[in-house]
């Protein structure tokens, strides 16, 4: 028994084994490039992907049923596996910008797309079908563009609060009555996408001292700060309050619930004199450097087909942009959908909102909106 | 045999002569390494092993206090004046009123079904242990369902005109710190419970009745004797309670309440790392201080052995109190077990009958299996070497490697994720974005509990059965595989199904390190709940709790 | 021809001040049994566990078979030094039945010969595939021993074997043990605090106290002729007195009188002596030369056991312990005459 021998040995497994975990790790990434290279020399350990002919990382902010539903059309289309990331933070993909993991970034804020693309993490290209997205609704490089758009406004439960009683601007919120409305109004926290993109717009519209205030106001009367619009729509829907300040096509989800359902929505600021709706825009980006950059510009092209605009929209009940590509819409939905050249929108370009991404966060913090329930 | 051995004789003392060392500095130092190991150092693989093996498992805790550091004074003045107070409040309040409350029903339940009459003992006995495995994210789902804004109660409430006459339209709010408690406790008393039943089962009835024969009544008895002895058994179980309540994301994030783990959480999602840092290390110095607490409380209690006249307690007859403790222990049962599993089940048949079991779900629930089960072999093969030096090489190194193996038992999980995405993302990219460093992190954060469960097996092994091998001509390596590995077996089984209930149910590591495409049950669960898809959620839930009852069998038949 | 040489060990645990062992040097022959003797905390232990190879001592060496194990240079681990044990709570390996037990760690090619043979040897034929915890404590201690003796080791070092065991069995385990390892032709060195299973089973004791030896020698010699106080009464019971050496160098003069010693021509007329009386050498005698009240008395079946005061020329009272055969009437009050015999006397040097 040579225990000197058998030491060696013991190492010998461990060093293998340690080898085998980082070897495993690196022909993930491999395979990866391979792809995205579409080079074919690679050894049997890739073959069962080839057949897929390669992937796509998919981060996406939007809520998972929209994208998934697109992916995996995209997917039947392509015989690209689109390996999703739901939920990501436009941030995740700054976090990763020395080891990036994610070919597109798909948000359902055009400003955190602008933000990345301020910080130089997406890549600008030239996709095939990108002459239909209106200008003011993609980069100048076309590093991202937009889709779908929705505006501002208040949903309102009917049983509650009639038409006629309801604000009809958001600068009504100055006014301490609206906190005496039965069951009062609910907001999101300060740092959702939604709610960073119409702060952004305000400042825009009135500047910094005039939106902090408004901001400290609603944070006062508000009576309920939700995580999410789809908690708004809900609690709205059933009543906890009178109405709340959502995005329009949060309207049109709560009106295909089964019940709760009584609810209407204000377009505000529809007057002549006034800055017309907020409106945000949702999109897709293409991260500089993915792993699979190939596979993320066939993404683009085949999500720039008319088809697949209108599935981009598909159960969010957003707007297209482009609406003589016909979305789709419920029958219970259909009668209430406004288009978008119907209503007036506000004049601040959609694409100009990541300039303002970082410092309306912390405008909104400074003026006594948390970014995050507490 | 003497010649074989004389030949081996020559043969060591030519090695060690030849590696006589040349210079006074390095004689020195094996003459300190041999007095730290007090003249028997364990073997460089062993040590290496297990080196290893600490470090990864305190990566989180240094990238915490490292990241802390360099968060700017601003930083930390703003979030000291701000957000740390209330903070504080929320978690230290939340924690005391479950702790307290936990211990309550976890003692008593175990002092009902050890002690007395009560119709369906053996049942009970494990019965009420059951909750351990329906992790409270999905209990906070089930009694959203059930007490929410639009739950079942509020229909039941608003169609009796009785009580609408009485308290008016349903009030309930589950979105409080009333609905955080109430969900908190009923799903972590069992922690108590179990520690509370093993160690009444073990206590020695001499002394009960040594107090009887005083004249004592059945309750001084449990106030002077039981409480007293159990007084360790309450302090582990607390301790365990305290920390989960101090490392729960999911029903705290669902009920909307915000706790320390919570904030980190959220913070993180706005990228505030320096905030999140921040905010970990009290969360830090928060679980520090409740260890600390627990470690007091044990200096100051003997150590209570059971002697060998071990005689089986008297069964407590209950009498006209009989209805009354049925009723109590029927309720907590309804509560925490009963109730989710019945709204779990009627989501899930909806869900069913919609499709949910489709081929999605079932990659879930294979990742799920996956990630757990690496997970928890891991745990297991980690765990040995350092209880095996640990208990065989005493000493301030081996005494060190077992203390950063333990760091993952304060950790939350939150900030396990925090710091594993920041190595792995910056230093070893390879393996960052892949579900390798998901069960990495499930090691850290439940390699300790592997240990523990191994370790007391490990206590039952005697040194002079290793020594018996040693003389029989045995090295210490093969002593370590052929005779410490398999009796220590049992305990670490135990551990590791331990560590594998607790991986397959865990969340906020879960969702903040997830890969691309990787979700797990525990995920899904998370996320259809929150967009109250409950028939997509409950098949998921339901699944989680039926994988981790055949462990919990299995493990509670070891205590 | 030694087969077990220790020379000037010392070993001092870590965090004590007393060394376990002090510059104790022994040698043991081959084929010989050896018992080292004392009260616990003695060192004995450690002796047997440095022997082993289970600790290490800072100073000497120490040779097994002729060949050097342990000292300043060389350091042998326990698994190469051939040496066999037996554990005070035998240590069998939980998970492997009687054979596997007995047959652990023997890798020649006769192995189930080999396993057999001492199987039989220690009289377990038909139990090779129970488990330990099916065992009786001595069929244990047999499997303990045979797994010991597999191997032939140099040497078989026996740690309190026979301290689990009820009286019964113990008694005749002793018997069992020894004939055992003279059938195998072993060495053996057991560790004891009992000295009837000393002197049952030993062709040498070494009886140690705080970690030196106090005195090594036949069971006889032991008993008969303690060198010092300690091994005198630690070895059996004993009455120490002190004396002076009588003129006629046959008897030593003491408080109780004269009392008659062989040994007492080894020394000088006068010197100051130790004198150690077994309780067996008192006998009772109606012309006895001494007399005493009898204090207690305990029947032990053998012999009463009894305590007699003997008021001393000053006034003092000296008390004996003393065992008297069953068969005398006697209780406690009475007055009884009694002389010493000098067999079971011996003198100890004064110090």
């Amino acid at each position: 028994m040579n225990e000197v021998k058998v030491i060696r040995v013991v190492l010998m497994f461990i060093l293998l084994s340690a080898i085998n975990l980082v070897v495993y790790g690196c022909t993930n990434t491999d395979n990866k490039l391979q792809q995205s290279n579409e080079t074919d020399e690679s050894t049997g350990a890739t073959s069962k992907l080839e057949a897929n002919s390669g992937e796509l990382v998919v981060y996406s902010a939007r809520n998972e049923r929209f994208v998934q539903a697109l992916l995996d059309k995209f997917t039947q289309d392509t015989g690209i596996r689109a390996i999703p990331l739901h939920e990501a933070s436009p941030l995740r993909v700054v976090e990763e910008a020395n080891n990036v993991q994610a070919d597109v970034y798909i948000s359902n804020d055009l400003g955190a797309l602008g933000y990345l693309h301020m910080n130089g993490l997406l890549l600008g290209s030239n996709p095939k079908g990108i002459d239909t997205i209106p200008e003011e609704f993609r980069s100048d490089d076309n590093a991202y563009f937009a889709i779908s758009a929705r505006s501002r406004g208040f949903i309102y439960n009917k049983d509650l609060i009639s038409e006629e009683e309801m604000p009809k601007s958001i600068e009504d919120l100055f006014h301490a009555k609206w906190a005496q409305v039965k069951n009062g109004y609910a907001v999101t926290r300060g740092g959702n996408g939604g709610m960073i993109g119409h702060v952004s717009a305000l400042r825009y519209e009135w500047g910094d001292e005039k939106t902090s205030e408004w901001i400290a106001v609603i944070r006062e009367n508000a009576a309920g700060i939700y995580q999410g619009h789809g908690d708004i729509r809900r609690a709205v829907g059933a009543g906890e309050h009178a109405f709340g300040l959502v995005n329009n096509y949060y309207y049109h989800q709560q009106l295909l619930e089964p019940r709760d359902n009584n609810v209407g929505f204000i377009y505000i600021d529809q007057e002549e004199d006034q800055m017309g709706v907020v409106v945000n825009a949702a999109g897709v980006g293409l991260v500089k450097g993915g792993p699979n950059e190939a596979n993320a510009i066939k993404f683009l092209e085949w999500l720039l087909l008319p088809e697949n605009q209108v599935a981009f929209v598909g159960q969010s009940l957003e707007l297209l942009i482009n609406s003589h590509f016909g979305a789709v819409y419920p029958p219970e939905v259909e009668p209430y959908i406004v288009g978008f050249n119907e209503i007036k929108a506000q004049n601040m370009p959609v694409k100009e909102l990541g300039n303002f991404f970082e410092d309306t966060k912390e405008l909104i913090e400074k003026s006594g909106l948390d970014l995050d329930l507490r | 045999m003497g010649q074989v051995h004389i030949s081996q004789f020559d043969k060591t003392k030519k090695i060690k002569q030849g590696k006589k060392m040349p210079s006074n500095i390095l004689q020195y130092v094996n003459r300190k390494w041999l007095s730290i190991w007090k003249g028997n150092p364990p073997g460089l693989v062993l040590i290496l092993f297990t080196f290893f093996t600490s470090l990864l498992m305190s990566i989180p805790i240094f990238y915490v206090i490292w990241r802390s550091f360099f968060a700017g004074g601003d930083r930390w003045k703003r979030l000291l004046d701000e957000r740390i107070p209330q903070l504080l409040w929320n978690t230290l309040s939340l924690n005391l009123a479950v702790t307290v409350c936990a211990v309550i029903i976890g003692v008593s339940l175990a002092w009902i079904v050890t002690r007395t009459d009560i119709p369906g003992r053996k049942i009970w006995q494990w019965v009420l242990a059951l909750p351990l495995v329906i992790p409270p994210y999905v209990g906070a789902v089930t009694y959203i369902i059930v007490f929410g804004p639009s739950g079942w109660a509020r229909d039941i409430w608003n169609n009796s005109p009785l009580i609408v006459d009485l308290f008016g339209e349903y009030s309930i709010n589950i979105y409080s710190f009333g609905g955080v408690f109430f969900v908190l406790t009923m799903f972590t008393y069992p922690y108590v419970y179990i520690i509370a039943n093993a160690s009444l089962r073990k206590m020695n009835h001499n002394f009960e009745e040594a107090a009887s024969s005083l004249g004592s009544t059945p309750l001084q008895i449990f106030w002077k004797v039981n409480l007293p002895m159990l007084r360790p058994a309450i302090g582990s179980g607390a301790v365990l309670v305290s920390l989960y309540v101090l490392s729960d994301f999911g029903a705290i994030s669902m009920l909307r309440y915000v706790t320390f783990t919570a904030a980190i959480y959220f913070q993180r999602q706005g990228m505030d790392i320096s905030s999140a840092a921040v905010l970990s290390l009290v969360l830090v110095l928060l679980t520090i201080a409740i260890l600390w607490l627990e470690s007091l409380s044990k200096k100051k209690n003997k150590y209570y052995q059971t002697t060998n006249t071990y005689r089986k307690p008297l069964t407590l007859r209950l009498g006209k109190w009989k209805l009354v403790t049925f009723f109590y222990v029927s309720m907590v049962f309804l509560v925490s077990v009963l109730i989710p599993i019945i709204v779990l089940v009627y989501w899930s048949n909806i869900g069913i009958r919609m499709g949910a079991l489709d081929e999605r779900f079932f990659g879930f629930a294979f990742n799920s299996l996956k990630v757990s089960g690496i997970a928890a072999f891991i745990c297991m093969l980690f765990a040995m070497p350092i209880i095996y030096l640990r208990s065989r090489y005493p000493s301030v190194i081996s005494s060190a490697i077992e203390r950063l193996s333990y760091s993952g038992y304060a950790l939350p999980g939150i900030i396990v994720a925090l710091g594993f995405i920041f190595i792995f993302n910056n230093h070893i990219p390879s393996i960052y974005g892949t579900f390798h460093m998901l069960y990495l992190a499930f090691v850290v954060r439940f390699l300790p509990q592997t240990m523990q469960a191994g370790d007391s097996s490990m206590r039952l092994i005697s040194p002079r059965i290793d020594e018996a091998a040693r003389s029989l001509g045995y090295p210490p390596w093969k002593v370590m595989f052929k005779v410490i590995m398999p009796n220590m077996l049992p305990g670490i089984m135990a551990g590791g199904s331990l560590a594998f209930v607790s991986s397959i149910k865990e969340l906020p590591a879960t969702l903040m390190l997830r890969s691309p495409g990787f979700d797990t049950l525990a995920i899904r669960v998370y996320f259809e709940a929150h967009e109250r898809i409950y028939h997509l959620a409950a098949p998921s839930a339901l699944l989680i709790i039926l994988m981790s009852i055949i462990p919990l069998r299995y493990m509670l038949k070891k205590y | 021809m030694f087969d077990i040489e220790l020379k000037n060990i010392t070993k001092t645990y870590s965090g004590s001040e007393e060394s376990a062992v002090k510059n104790l040097s022994l040698t043991v022959k081959k084929g010989s049994i050896v018992t080292l003797l004392g009260p616990s905390g003695c060192g004995k232990s450690t002796t047997l566990r440095l022997i082993a190879g289970f600790e290490r001592a800072e100073e000497g060496s120490i040779e097994l078979a002729g060949k050097t194990v342990s000292d300043k240079n060389i350091w042998i681990p326990p698994e190469k030094r051939g040496v066999g044990m037996v554990f005070q709570d035998y240590a069998l390996f939980p998970h492997l039945n009687v054979f596997k037990n007995v047959g652990f760690g023997y890798k020649g090619k006769d192995r189930a010969e080999r396993v057999m043979e001492v199987i039989r040897l220690v009289n377990l034929k038909g139990y090779e595939k129970r488990y330990p915890h099916e065992l009786s404590g001595g069929q244990q201690q047999r499997v303990a021993l045979a797994r010991a003796l597999t191997r032939r080791p140099v040497v078989v070092l026996l740690d309190e074997p026979f301290s689990n065991l009820d009286a019964d069995l113990r008694v005749h385990m002793r018997f069992e043990v020894k004939r055992i390892i003279s059938e195998a032709g072993a060495t053996a060195i057991f560790v004891s605090h009992d000295q009837r299973d000393a002197l049952a089973i030993s062709d040498k004791i070494v009886v140690m106290n705080k970690g030196v030896i106090e005195q090594q020698g036949t069971p006889k010699e032991i008993y008969q002729s303690p060198s010092n106080k300690f091994v005198a009464s630690f070895v059996g019971q004993s009455n120490i007195l002190e004396g002076k050496i009588n003129e006629d160098n046959k008897s030593v003069l003491t408080d109780l009188g004269i009392i008659p010693s062989y040994s007492a021509y080894n020394y000088k007329a006068g010197e100051k002596v130790y004198i150690s009386i077994r309780p067996g050498s008192l006998e009772i005698d109606r012309n006895g030369q001494m007399n005493g009240l009898i204090k207690e008395l305990t029947y032990s079946g053998e012999f009463f056991d009894i305590v007699v005061e003997v008021t001393l020329g000053n006034g003092t009272c000296q008390h004996l312990i003393a065992h008297i055969p069953p068969e005398e009437v006697v209780k406690v009050g009475d007055s009884l005459n009694f002389n010493i015999l000098s067999q079971y006397v011996s003198i100890i040097k004064y110090h």
